[in-house]
């Protein structure tokens, strides 16, 4: 039968230029991925084990570095401190976009005029550089800047307030600045979130003759637990490896007197040093604080991606 | 329900007015920013930050741009920003159609490795990631900000990516392939053009991060005829940190062309960078 001969030659040679094909299309992005992503990743596990200050021979050291981190106490306090410092930077922004974020969402979704006006408006600095958004509130708030002009001007302040020049107010307002950046966000979240609740059991509470206030705290807000631990744990993994605002304002070295120190700044001085002719650079340790940072988000970040694989 | 959410004209009131008070939290600072950089020196700056300017000086874009390089930063940006646009496009769109629609053994696995990318953030990772750029020898050239860049955009655009081809049918693929019809044109004949919004969306997500990307062209560029709007912004402040107007001109010349965009294509940006967001 040389028909049916043929017909499966050309099946199989079908199949494996599938199967070419199939690698082939895989290949980019993948090679891609891995060299610059994955590998570096997997890396860390290795070079946390060794001593490295970034170039020359590299020494195996076991958990030295880790040691060396969590018991040496200059390496420790500055960890500790480092990690206060975020917790509390955390909390800051966390509580401004639960109370405000939650409040103009809730305003946004009643019908008030131009609502669509306010919503583009309110994300309107979402997409700007963080750079970009970092100087000009830094200018903003600085001691000669408008805001300080206008506190002294209409009598709220004697004299201008150093808000980033005090270590008492420092990494408050860094953490402001990164809720005034990214408030938009939290807003659309939590706003989807009211709009996706159910209009039949609005309307049933309202027959049950609940009032409005009544509605939203038993009807709206119990519904809005999923956006409210989505925004927590997307901000918890965002500012615990993410620095950008402070490493532009108050360089590596986290001043006024490291009180803007969070765990990215001490990371990125760990590798690369204070300042730039600095030759106290430590790979080893760099990566071995990257892995506990890492360990430090696990959690959050695993309910994260679980959370996008059931929806996939 | 209407009772819920219609209002009455002193409930609409206060509301406007809650409204209005977080627009000027939002809007002062761009626009101390407008009058301040329009300002002939920084005398006026300080003395009246929110007077008029006297006169209107706009030459203080055209000098921030010529004299301060802004026309190279913006250019390499620029260069980077579409770079990774069309490496994240393509290798991501050509891995997820393969993981999703032609699973093999092992997919799943590498379906995995880039949900670990998700997880951890490549910042942590910065000194082996820097260990291998520079024994590529990769280190300070544009080439290898934007392989970094692409390759941290590339797990959130698979996710993305994925998840929208599991909801469109295969039926169209079925057909073709009946056809004797190969992946080549699967993917660039069916695939590429059912994923167009999708596509759209990653785009405009690699585009915003890649333009605002600080920190990793931080660590990897040195030389300044290299560096993107956001090395060249803290180059500038360095350089005329006392200059307040050129300082805010500079600031302005790089949220422009993101300030235009947002408000040509306000509904896409807020869509997808909100689910770019949410991936993270």
């Amino acid at each position: 039968m040389p028909d049916d001969k043929q017909a499966s030659r050309v099946k199989l040679s079908y199949r494996t230029i599938e199967k070419i094909q199939r690698t082939l299309l895989l290949t980019p992005g993948v090679l891609l991925y891995s060299v610059f992503n994955f590998i570096p990743l997997l890396m860390l596990f290795y070079l946390s084990l060794v001593d490295w200050p970034g170039i020359g021979p590299k020494e195996f050291v076991g958990l030295d570095n880790f040691a060396k981190v969590l018991t040496q106490p200059y390496y420790r306090d500055q960890m500790i401190n480092a990690l206060l410092q975020n917790v509390i930077f955390f909390t800051v922004i966390i509580g401004c976009f639960l109370i405000i974020g939650t409040g103009l969402a809730l305003l946004l979704s009643f019908r008030t005029y131009g609502r669509k006006t306010y919503q583009v408006l309110f994300f309107l600095p979402y997409p700007m550089a963080g750079a970009a958004v970092a100087y000009l509130l830094d200018l903003f708030v600085h001691p000669r800047g408008p805001l300080n002009a206008a506190l002294t001007q209409w009598g709220l302040a004697d004299a201008p307030i150093p808000f980033l020049g005090s270590e008492d107010t420092s990494l408050i307002t860094m953490a402001l600045f990164y809720s005034w950046h990214r408030m938009g966000f939290a807003i659309i979240l939590i706003l989807s979130g009211i709009l996706a609740v159910r209009t039949d059991l609005l309307e049933a509470s309202m027959l049950d003759g609940a009032s409005r206030w009544q509605s939203i705290r038993h009807v709206v807000f119990p519904v809005l637990g999923p956006a409210f631990i989505l925004i927590t744990v997307i901000v918890l993994v965002d500012v615990f490896n993410n620095a950008d605002y402070i490493l532009l304002i108050m360089g590596p070295e986290a001043g006024p007197l490291r009180s803007t120190d969070i765990m990215g700044t001490f990371l990125f001085r760990t590798a690369f040093g204070g300042s730039a002719d600095t030759t106290d650079t430590n790979f080893g340790l760099a990566a071995a604080i990257g892995l506990l940072t890492a360990l430090m988000i696990l959690p959050a970040a695993i309910f994260l991606a679980l959370r996008n694989l059931r929806k996939t | 329900m209407d009772k819920i959410f219609k209002l009455n004209k002193r409930e609409q009131l206060l509301v406007q007015f809650i409204m209005l008070a977080w627009v000027a939290v939002v809007l002062i600072p761009f626009g101390a920013a407008v009058l301040n950089a329009l300002k002939p020196n920084v005398g006026q700056v300080f003395r009246e930050p929110f007077g008029l300017p006297d006169p209107w000086t706009w030459s203080n874009f055209a000098k921030a741009w010529v004299n301060a390089n802004f026309a190279q930063y913006f250019a390499n940006s620029t260069i980077i920003a579409v770079s990774c646009v069309v490496l994240v496009t393509f290798c991501a769109s050509t891995t997820a159609f393969v993981l999703a629609r032609m699973p093999f053994k092992g997919s799943t696995f590498i379906f995995i490795c880039f949900l670990f990318g998700v997880i951890i953030p490549i910042r942590l990772a910065l000194a082996p990631l820097f260990d291998i750029v520079r024994s590529l020898g990769l280190l300070d050239s544009l080439l290898g900000v934007i392989l970094v860049q692409s390759a941290s955009m590339m797990p959130v655009s698979v996710f993305i990516l994925v998840s929208f081809m599991k909801g469109i049918s295969t039926e169209l693929e079925e057909a073709a392939k009946m056809d004797g019809a190969l992946p080549f044109t699967l993917y660039w004949r069916i695939i590429f053009p059912l994923m167009r919004p999708a596509i759209a969306t990653i785009a405009l997500l690699t585009f915003v991060q890649a333009w605002n990307e600080y920190f990793l062209p931080l660590i990897f560029l040195q030389s300044e005829a290299n560096y993107p709007l956001t090395l060249g912004l803290q180059r500038f402040n360095q350089q005329f940190s006392i200059q307040w107007h050129m300082m805010f001109a500079g600031i302005l010349i790089m949220m422009g062309p993101t300030i235009i965009a947002f408000m040509l294509a306000s509904k896409q940006f807020i869509a997808g960078l909100t689910q770019g967001g949410v991936k993270e």
